[in-house]
């Protein structure tokens, strides 16, 4: 697989059942990121978004058809070694944070770090670094409880680059947060894409989230009806103005 | 940017996630720290009931196999003539026998109850010699040689009372040898209205559970000889006989030879074993062993409810935190293993605070119901069975509660309610 088809979806097909009845919310859909690409998946609501990064990130299994990441087919992975992948190779940002209110933001990145083989020195240090990339060094010992939203998000990411994934997954990051703050983490995830080389998938209905992104694929009804390159540099020098 | 994966410790720690656990278990102290205290009396019920049970068990296990116990066939209640005992002594296999009528007063007052038994003079210390072990005799005597001198005390002092260490040794008796006890009477009144005094002369303790050592007997002859000469109101009697046998395999002929001799007799006898005795009397209130332990099960099948409901409470609130655990690369069992070791955690908690309740007020138990619960003692035995129970209990509700995380994908957990 070539840099061009990092992740690659390939005659995908996803149903659910509801109500006794098959709702199809991906219908042989065909998709293809490349490596360091960031990508805003956009949509009404029912449009399949949130069912592709489930996929890619290996929450769940398609009906029909592959799905690819960085060379290794996640759909044909067993359901019993599908945590331990994506433990090293996805990175997941909820719209809800997802914390865990009982440990402080330092301990919620440490978490996934318990999965790698690492010493418990080298486990903190990458917390601890993973926390200064995010700009949260200082509220380390702060509980999500005594965070902002934006804070919040922030540990979320830390946690998601802790391990130095390959994908970041972002379904609605900006979702439950004010303007400013859903700028920051937009800010955050340019560098990471940017800086550190990392292929994000983002979820977003927001118009102005999607602007950060180099592609905005647009789907409705579990087809993808778009597909263009985004100038971010239109939008970099808007908010330089 | 991030170092890769590198120096290989090899083995995942689970010192976090137990962590993880722990931190569940504060975070939520109002519902946790009910459910310990409801573990917390329930452990401490079991062990109390089951020392109970216990206790009454080991009375009956530690009777004599060779004594036989020959009462009236009509009632436990009705008393055997003093005639009776030179006939049980002539049936052969009999090495001893003696009465004993059970006395029923108390000291001062009527809540400083202790067993009094009036025993016959020549042969209760023989008879005896397997049960307790005399630790002091007249004039302060102790060792081998004191059991001689008590037995030659109470055969020579009409007023001779023998004692269980506990009345020695406990403030509110105090008796020392020597010493005048008075004892108020409740059946046997005497004719001046006044109590019965009897003089120490030996103290014992006990070698066998089923023998309390608050406990005083003294000569039956003291008290049959004040009713004939009419310083004292009853019935000469001799309640029932003890009878030691030299062969325990006879025992069954022997005790069906007494009943016959008594057949045609003023009262007929039913002869038992010692243990058969101790069984029945434990019995005359009911089946306690089994009311008692069906008590005890019943507290703990109800609290194990309870724990359950609270456990699957938390399970509840816990599947979205499974879902994000998932996420980020735990396997499913990972949430079922913390709840099972929060359940595990609580119910050992709960546990530990109820044995160490029962075992701290084991001295009181048996200061003030020691008479009526007798041989209660929280034992090894009893402490491990109630840590097991609780760790029973904790693992069962966290498996309960933590079984059904394994059955949910992900993406099903991420998008349940915190």
């Amino acid at each position: 697989m070539s840099r061009d088809t990092y992740i690659q979806l390939e005659s995908v097909t996803k149903k659910y059942t509801r109500g006794g009845e098959d709702l199809v919310v991906l219908d042989q859909l065909d998709l293809t990121i490349p490596e360091g690409d960031y990508a805003a998946l956009m949509g009404p609501s029912g449009s399949g978004k949130t069912t592709i990064l489930n996929l890619v990130g290996g929450l769940d299994v398609p009906n029909s058809g592959r799905v690819t990441v960085a060379e290794t087919e996640v759909s044909g992975i067993a359901q019993r070694q599908l945590p331990a992948w994506r433990a090293r190779h996805v990175g997941f940002v909820f719209q809800s944070f997802n914390l865990l209110p009982v440990l402080t933001a330092h301990e919620n990145v440490m978490l996934p770090l318990q999965l790698t083989p690492l010493s418990a020195a080298e486990r903190k240090k990458q917390a601890d670094f993973a926390l200064e990339i995010v700009g949260l060094s200082d509220r380390a010992g702060h509980r999500p409880s005594q965070l902002s939203g934006g804070q919040e998000q922030r540990v979320a990411i830390a946690r998601a680059i802790a391990t130095d994934p390959d994908v970041i997954i972002a379904d609605e990051p900006t979702g439950d947060l004010d303007r400013n703050s859903a700028d920051e983490i937009l800010e955050l995830l340019d560098r990471l894409n940017d800086e550190l080389g990392k292929t994000i998938l983002m979820v977003t209905h927001d118009p102005a989230a999607a602007a950060n992104a180099r592609r905005i694929l647009k789907l409705d009804k579990g087809n993808l009806v778009s597909d263009e390159a985004n100038d971010r540099s239109r939008k970099q020098s808007q908010g330089e103005a | 940017m991030i170092a890769a994966a590198s120096s290989l410790k090899g083995r995942r720690k689970l010192s976090f996630p137990l962590r993880l656990a722990f931190r569940h278990i504060f975070a939520n102290k109002t519902r946790n720290g009910l459910t310990i205290l409801a573990i917390t009396i329930a452990v401490f019920l079991l062990c109390f009931l089951l020392a109970v049970v216990r206790g009454i068990d080991a009375g009956v296990r530690s009777a004599s196999s060779t004594r036989l116990v020959t009462q009236s066939a009509v009632s436990l209640f009705v008393s055997l003539p003093m005639s009776y005992r030179p006939k049980i002594d002539a049936q052969d296999g009999v090495a001893i026998a003696s009465e004993f009528q059970w006395f029923g007063g108390y000291y001062q007052d009527p809540s400083n109850f202790f067993p009094q038994f009036a025993v016959n003079k020549d042969r209760f210390v023989d008879m005896y010699v397997n049960d307790f072990e005399i630790i002091e005799g007249p004039n302060g005597i102790t060792g081998p040689g004191a059991r001689e001198a008590v037995k030659k005390a109470f055969a020579t002092e009409k007023r001779a009372a023998i004692i269980g260490i506990g009345l020695r040794d406990e403030e509110k008796y105090d008796f020392k040898i020597g010493d005048t006890v008075p004892i108020i009477p409740a059946i046997y009144q005497r004719a001046d209205g006044g109590a019965w005094e009897f003089v120490v002369v030996g103290v014992f303790r006990p070698l066998k559970a089923r023998i309390p050592d608050r406990i005083m007997y003294f000569r039956s002859d003291y008290l049959n000889d004040s009713i004939e000469v009419g310083e004292a109101f009853g019935e000469v009697s001799a309640g029932v006989y003890y009878v030691n046998i030299d062969n325990s395999n006879q025992s069954e002929v022997i005790a069906t030879e007494i009943d016959q001799e008594f057949l045609n007799g003023p009262q007929r006898t039913q002869t038992v074993t010692e243990a058969a005795f101790a069984s029945f009397f434990v019995s005359a209130i009911g089946n306690l062993p089994l009311f008692l332990g069906t008590v005890g099960g019943a507290v703990l099948f109800s609290i194990f409810f309870s724990v359950v409901n609270a456990m699957l409470i938390a399970g509840r609130q816990r599947l979205n935190e499974a879902g994000i655990l998932q996420s980020l690369g735990f396997p499913p069992i990972t949430s079922t293993f913390l709840l099972i070791f929060e359940g595990l955690a609580v119910a050992l908690i709960g546990g530990a605070f109820g044995l160490a309740l029962a075992i701290g007020t084991q001295d009181l138990v048996v200061l003030n119901f020691g008479d009526s619960i007798r041989n209660y003692e929280i034992d090894p035995g009893l402490m491990g069975l109630a840590i097991g129970t609780s760790a029973v209990l904790g693992i069962t509700a966290g498996l309960c509660a933590g079984i059904p995380f394994l059955r949910y994908r992900p993406t099903e957990a991420l998008r349940s309610i915190g």
